[in-house]
């Protein structure tokens, strides 16, 4: 503690005048008696008691005059030097998933954080930046309170010895707690903490789908590595979505990859399937599963509406979708449940989106009654990138007749025209709003007005148009990543010495306030006291 | 807190001196310890000494006298007989506390004074006179009027010094039970003279114990602040003494002086309070019959 005018302590030098002026009076008159005794018996009987100096008033008042000359003296608790900012890079990489004697690094090193920058100085102004999976900042309080720091994920995309070189200086202290993997050296500068320690680890690398919806095969190769010391069997098991797979066992040598190859059967109501190496000695078990979200199998029932003039091309359609998907044709009356609807021709009240439905030149309650049709329309573009046609060739397609007044709004895949009229669409696929596993297609001319049927890509465009009303319903949800490169093979992290926390700096604080505050307070008391 | 003590007044001034043969005069003839049958100034046996003989045993005689075993062997009462060194002798005892350097005149002159003349007419009438002072000179004996000139230059010459009332039972005991005891003093720890007056009894002497009074012994005190001092212990302290203050004290000092009465009386003892003249009040009046009623 400093005082910034030492000089104005001379005012203590008031001390003595104030205990001067407690004294109590002094009584002018002097009686020597022999009755000392009788006197002390009258006063003991009137309860009186010989005037004195009232000693605790006194102290009060004597230490808040004290308290006040200090605070007149200016004191001030010197600055301290030193750091007072604090940087924390805290490694959130998958790897700080691994297990050492049943507790993750990832807790261990929150509960070291946690304890030291509780001993932190409040007057520290503290940012934790999470730099593995997620970069994320916390500032203040929420760095402290290790705020919605997340679970272990993804890899360390900053050099962390670059960055704490770049952050420290002589006010910024920076702190580095990583478990060493995945970087090629730990920082040089800065304080840093090591979590973690070399282990043993098998991972599944990726996983790859053969898939033949709607038909219920699967195939999956997965990819599977084992980083150890010595090589060793290494199970894997598939669960759950599939029938009963038996599990298989895979010799692996270390850090060699090597695939192994399952055929499954889906089961009709989809789920999710988990690929899971069993390996023990495993340290870090995050990334052991790959896990697939199935999706249920369509009702493999094909139902067609003609009506009745267009010949057997639209049946022959619907037979040749049910080959390719593994279906049946059903016919089109009321009451049978269908997973497709083919209609050729006539007029159907059927709402577009709505139903998965494959209309060729129908009429429906969507659209205008009475329409013009077009003679000889020529299929003036297409878009060729598109997953529906990509591959596909349509260049022989020939369309005698069609009424593109029949197609309702939507997403337009072939555009055709007259000489003398604007490209108007010849077929659109219509989605339903809100979802993306329904949607039907319209076509703006029947079968039998085209050759489309006599193409040799017909059956193909046939089981994408189908694939497509059903839209996301049909597609293989994948829910894991392959694991960083980095963070798998955790044999060899970067060790060095762990370096403690510099002592903080703390700013000068003026301690003029608190004693005035004091000094009042005596004061109080001792008005108070009596 | 030394506050000084009050200065010590010269008791005998030359007005006193001059005066003091008629003061004796007023002060009557004081009685010693006479014995029956037994003629003043002569020599007497007494109650201790060096053992002479016996005689016939008379109604009166003391008891604790009597010689059980010539008794058990003559069949007949006699009592032993003793030579006195001092007979018809009168002890002053003096209380030479500063307690006594209080009040206006102090009670110190007075009770010099007042010893200088029961002294004279101790000298004048009696065969002895010894005076006792506890803290002070050794016992002095003084006989004959011719030794009135000493006996005033003993008693000018007493310290003032501060000595507990049991020091004096000894110095009384020195040579044999005293046979009276003019007790002179302010008496104010009642609790230190009682032992003394029960063991000067129980040895078959008399004490008379007189007061020379002072009127702030019994009057409430000048009302305002002042300071309390005790002389002896140099302890003081700061009172207020209102009119309420006033009426406690003059009750514990009413209540004290009939304490100092009541504790003579039980002893068996004489007590007088005899009012303190002015200092330059040399008028027989208040010596008069002083020795008579001191007397038993």
């Amino acid at each position: 503690m400093e005082l910034l005018h030492p000089e104005r302590l001379v005012w203590l030098l008031l001390l003595p005048v104030l205990w001067w002026l407690a004294r109590p009076p002094v009584p002018r008159a002097v009686c020597w008696t022999p009755h000392s005794a009788q006197w002390q018996q009258a006063l003991a009987r009137m309860g009186r008691r010989a005037p004195r100096r009232r000693g605790l008033p006194f102290l009060l008042l004597a230490l808040a005059a004290i308290a006040a000359g200090l605070a007149w003296a200016g004191p001030v608790v010197v600055a301290r030097p030193g750091p007072t900012r604090l940087v924390v890079l805290c490694d959130g990489s998958a790897s700080l998933a691994q297990v050492h004697a049943g507790q993750q690094a990832w807790t261990v090193a929150a509960q070291r954080l946690r304890e030291r920058l509780a001993r932190v100085p409040s007057s520290v102004d503290v940012t934790l930046l999470r730099c593995g999976g997620p970069l994320l900042r916390r500032h203040g309080p929420s760095a402290r309170a290790l705020q919605d720091l997340g679970t272990p994920a993804g890899t360390v995309v900053a050099d962390l010895p670059a960055l704490a070189a770049s952050l420290a200086n002589p006010d910024t202290a920076v702190w580095t707690v990583t478990d060493g993997q995945g970087q090629s050296a730990l920082p040089a500068v800065g304080s840093l903490s090591l979590v973690g320690a070399p282990a043993d680890n098998a991972a599944v690398l990726a996983v790859r789908t053969t898939d033949h919806w709607p038909l219920p095969e699967l195939e999956l190769e997965v990819d599977v590595v084992l980083f150890a010391a010595r090589a060793g069997p290494v199970q894997l098991v598939v669960t759950g979505g599939v029938a009963t797979a038996a599990p298989q066992t895979v010799a692996l040598e270390p850090g060699v990859p090597a695939t192994v190859r399952f055929a499954l059967r889906r089961l009709p109501a989809g789920g999710r399937c988990v690929v899971q190496v069993v390996w023990p000695g495993d340290a870090l078990p995050t990334d052991d599963r790959w896990e697939l979200e199935l999706p249920p199998l369509p009702a493999p029932r094909l139902a067609v509406l003609d009506a009745g003039d267009g010949g057997p091309f639209a049946m022959a359609a619907a037979r040749a979708l049910a080959q390719e998907v593994g279906g049946e044709v059903v016919s089109g009356t009321a009451g049978t449940a269908a997973g497709l609807l083919l209609v050729d021709g006539g007029s159907t009240p059927l709402v577009p989106g709505q139903v998965r439905a494959l209309t060729f030149g129908c009429q429906l309650t969507a659209t205008a009654p009475a329409a013009e049709p077009w003679y000889g329309p020529v299929l003036t573009e297409w878009d060729r990138a598109a997953p529906l046609l990509a591959g596909l060739e349509l260049g022989e397609l020939r369309i005698a007749a069609a009424v593109p007044d029949l197609l309702p709004p939507g997403e337009v895949l072939w555009w055709g025209a007259v000489p003398g009229l604007p490209a108007a669409p010849l077929l659109v696929v219509v989605p339903a709003a809100g979802r993306t596993d329904l949607a039907s297609v319209h076509c703006a001319f029947r079968l039998v007005d085209s050759n489309l049927p006599l193409l040799a890509a017909f059956p193909q465009l046939l089981r994408r148009l189908f694939v497509r009303c059903y839209g996301s319903g049909a597609q293989i949800t994948v829910h894991s990543e392959p694991p960083p490169l980095g963070e798998v093979d955790l044999r060899a992290p970067a060790r060095g010495p762990e370096r403690p926390l510099p002592e903080f700096g703390a700013p000068a604080q003026d301690l003029r306030a608190v004693l005035l505050a004091v000094a009042a307070l005596l004061l109080g008391l001792r008005a108070w006291w009596r | 807190m030394g506050l000084p003590l009050p200065a010590v007044a010269a008791p005998f001034s030359g007005a006193f001196r001059a005066a003091l043969p008629a003061l004796i005069a007023a002060v009557g003839q004081p009685r010693g310890r006479t014995l029956p049958n037994e003629p003043s100034r002569s020599r007497a046996p007494g109650h201790s000494g060096t053992f002479v003989g016996h005689r016939p045993y008379a109604p009166g005689d003391d008891l604790r006298r009597i010689d059980w075993a010539a008794y058990a062997r003559s069949g007949e009462l006699h009592v032993k007989r003793f030579e006195q060194e001092e007979r018809r002798a009168a002890t002053l005892l003096l209380d030479l506390s500063p307690r006594l350097l209080c009040g206006s005149p102090q009670r110190r002159l007075a009770q010099l004074r007042l010893a200088a003349v029961l002294g004279g007419a101790m000298l004048r009438h009696l065969d002895a006179l010894a005076v006792v002072a506890p803290g002070g000179p050794p016992n002095a004996l003084f006989a004959g009027v011719a030794a009135q000139e000493g006996l005033l230059l003993h008693l000018e010459r007493l310290p003032v010094v501060a000595a507990p009332a049991a020091a004096a039972l000894p110095l009384l005991c020195q040579r044999g039970v005293p046979q009276r005891v003019y007790w002179l003093g302010d008496f104010a720890g009642l609790d230190a003279v009682a032992p003394v007056l029960a063991a000067v009894r129980r040895r078959g002497g008399s004490v008379t114990g007189i007061l020379p009074a002072l009127a702030s012994d019994l009057q409430p005190p000048v009302l305002g602040y002042q300071r309390i001092v005790d002389p002896e212990t140099g302890a003081s302290h700061a009172v207020v003494v209102d009119q309420a203050m006033a009426e406690a004290v003059a009750s514990e000092l009413a209540a004290h002086a009939r304490a100092q009465a009541l504790l003579f009386a039980q002893s068996g003892c004489r007590w007088l309070r005899w009012p303190v003249p002015a200092a330059d009040d040399l008028q027989t009046a208040p010596y008069r019959g002083l020795a008579v009623l001191g007397g038993g």
